[in-house]
């Protein structure tokens, strides 16, 4: 079962890994490093530390930090919530500010306003999208990435 | 097999140009056909490129993120972009299979394993393009097209068809105007020729050939007409020679003859005797010589001319034959049925011939052979006819015999004279608006000659 979720955690760190090809964080991203914070799971913050390893993102080196408390995260581009997180969506979702790209893993948390959500269909990794989140967090989604995601309204 | 020789020269001349505009022409088209097809290919090869470049922009989301549902998807609207594409299929960066599409009907098709590790390949009427699909500056698949070129072969039959046609009617007014314009080489060789063979056949050369050209051709003809000149020169001063000659040698053998002739009647002595008239057969025989060259020279001039009077061929038959029977040792068999016919003609001039041809058919049948005389009526002519059972006459010599100064190949046989005889006989003949030739026995020949009875001379004479 941990060989299971860890697999599924790599699959889940490449995704937002290639998420970030597609999204424009416009004038956001202003750091010398670009950060994805972690709420709850270590397995995915190990694969994303592994890719953190070699590539960059917009030619800056990523930090990845586990957080513990959602007001921590301030000062991150990508914010992912995971399904062993103790906190309930609607505390994290008004800590979150402007310029930071929300991931989940729960069914329906898309619908409750995460900009992407992982879902499981037939067995393979989807994602869902919610274009609201994504526009009023101030980023901007390509349609390369969007055609293959469900849209949620 | 096909000669080129036996072609004539106006032939020849079409056949060059006609064969220098195909030759021409289908390079021209080859060339143009050829370079059209490449870059018809070259334009298919570019555009399915750039659109193999396409889907695999298209596809590098679908690769990052596993999708291969959406790819396939993207592949089907193939169908709908470019039905020309039979077969895709994206390959993902280790090689495998990510999505495939072909079109309803046909197999799916590894391109890959034809492809190897060109970008493109024509394969019968088939093009398969590559194209890897790279994400920044890093590949992480590849896109292979399958596509059908039945426009390509539409496109090479029109071609062809049309250059087909524009051969043919190319070729055809290759071949009019070398039909118009080979008559400008042609005709002038052509009318030289024929004045040739007409020269060559009648010996006659009435006017010299006009060309106002200066090649080659001109100069041919200039050659030839003045040939001709001097031919016609050298044959006058021939004539006015034998003319000139044999006046000048009958003067002093008249003499001879008369002193002769009085020696003969004076000498009683028979030793003598014998001498002279040796010495005056021989005069006459030079005299006869004398004589023929005069009328040959005269034929020549235009100086013969008949005393055309009524007579008895009968009569004119049985004086000769007693002539010539008196110093000739073959019996003359007359076998003719002639009944007092009236011929019209000069007398003097028909004996000359009958003399000719009988001392003639006599001299070529030596010995015991005899000589028979033969004669045939038909409601305009008469015919008669002179047999000898002598050597005969050849068929090669049946042509030639009545030419001037022509003498028998054969020799074997030779028998003293100029040629000049049948010579003097045909003109004679022919004035008379007869004919004359020769047939072959077994053994010997038939000299045969045809006068108009005197009710049909005036009309002959009036239709020549």
């Amino acid at each position: 079962m941990a060989q299971v979720s860890e697999q599924e955690a790599n699959l889940k760190a490449a995704f937002i890994y290639n998420f970030t090809k597609y999204i424009d964080w416009g004038n956001y991203n202003d750091r010398n490093e670009f950060v994805i914070d972690v709420l709850g799971d270590t397995t995915i913050a190990n694969s994303l530390e592994q890719i953190a390893k070699e590539e960059t993102i917009n030619n800056k080196p990523i930090v990845v930090h586990v957080l513990e408390n959602p007001s921590q995260a301030v000062d991150c581009d990508i914010l992912f919530i995971s399904k062993n997180c103790h906190f309930t969506l609607d505390k994290i979702l008004p800590l979150v500010g402007k310029g930071v790209l929300t991931v989940s893993e729960q069914p329906g948390y898309a619908r409750q306003g995460t900009a992407f959500n992982f879902i499981i269909v037939n067995n393979k990794l989807k994602f869902e999208a919610n274009l609201k989140a994504i526009s009023s967090a101030g980023l901007k989604a390509g349609s390369q990435l969007l055609k293959l995601a469900r849209i949620i309204e | 097999m096909f000669n080129l020789r036996d072609i004539s020269i106006k032939n020849k001349l079409i056949l060059m140009q006609v064969f220098t505009s195909l030759l021409v022409l289908s390079i021209v088209f080859g060339v143009f056909i050829f370079t059209d097809i490449n870059s018809y290919k070259q334009r298919k090869v570019e555009s399915m490129i750039s659109l193999a470049q396409v889907i695999g922009t298209n596809s590098i989301s679908t690769l990052q993120f596993d999708d291969p549902d959406a790819a396939m998807e993207m592949l089907q609207d193939l169908h709908n972009v470019s039905p020309e594409i039979i077969r895709a299929t994206i390959f993902n960066n280790k090689g495998e299979i990510f999505a495939q599409y072909s079109k309803p009907g046909l197999d799916s098709f590894r391109i890959k394993d034809v492809l190897k590790q060109r970008k493109f390949l024509f394969s019968g009427d088939e093009l398969f393009v590559s194209s890897a699909i790279t994400n920044n500056n890093e590949v992480i698949g590849k896109v292979y097209l399958d596509v059908e070129l039945s426009e390509l072969q539409q496109t090479k039959a029109y071609k062809l068809e049309l250059a087909a046609v524009l051969l043919i009617i190319a070729l055809l007014f290759s071949f009019l105007v070398a039909l118009g314009v080979q008559t400008y080489i042609s005709r002038r060789l052509l009318k030289l020729v024929s004045t040739m063979k007409n020269v060559s056949e009648t010996g006659d050369y009435a006017e010299p050939l006009g060309d106002d050209g200066k090649d080659e051709i001109a100069i041919l003809i200039q050659v030839f007409n003045k040939l001709m000149q001097q031919i016609k020169e050298n044959q006058q001063k021939k004539d006015e020679f034998i003319g000139i000659a044999s006046h000048e040698l009958k003067t002093p053998l008249t003499t001879i003859k008369g002193y002769i002739e009085m020696l003969n009647m004076m000498e009683q002595e028979p030793t003598k005797k014998q001498f002279v008239e040796k010495a005056m057969l021989n005069v006459n025989k030079l005299e006869r010589l004398i004589r023929d060259l005069l009328d040959v020279s005269k034929i020549q001039s235009g100086q013969l001319r008949l005393e055309m009077k009524e007579f008895n061929m009968n009569e004119l038959l049985t004086e000769t034959v007693n002539a010539v029977q008196m110093v000739s040792a073959p019996r003359i068999i007359r076998e003719d049925k002639l009944k007092n016919e009236i011929i019209y003609g000069d007398r003097q001039r028909i004996e000359q011939v009958l003399l000719n041809l009988l001392s003639n058919a006599v001299k070529y049948s030596p010995g015991e052979n005899k000589v028979i005389i033969d004669s045939e009526k038909t409601d305009k002519d008469l015919l008669i006819k002179i047999r000898d059972f002598g050597i005969g006459v050849t068929k090669d010599e049946q042509m030639h015999i009545f030419e001037r100064f022509y003498r028998s190949k054969d020799t074997s046989v030779h028998f003293s004279g100029f040629g000049l005889g049948l010579y003097i006989c045909r003109d004679i003949i022919t004035r008379h608006c007869g004919k004359i030739w020769v047939e072959k026995a077994d053994p010997g020949s038939i000299f045969i000659f045809s006068l108009p009875l005197k009710h049909s001379f005036k009309t002959q004479q009036t239709e020549a």
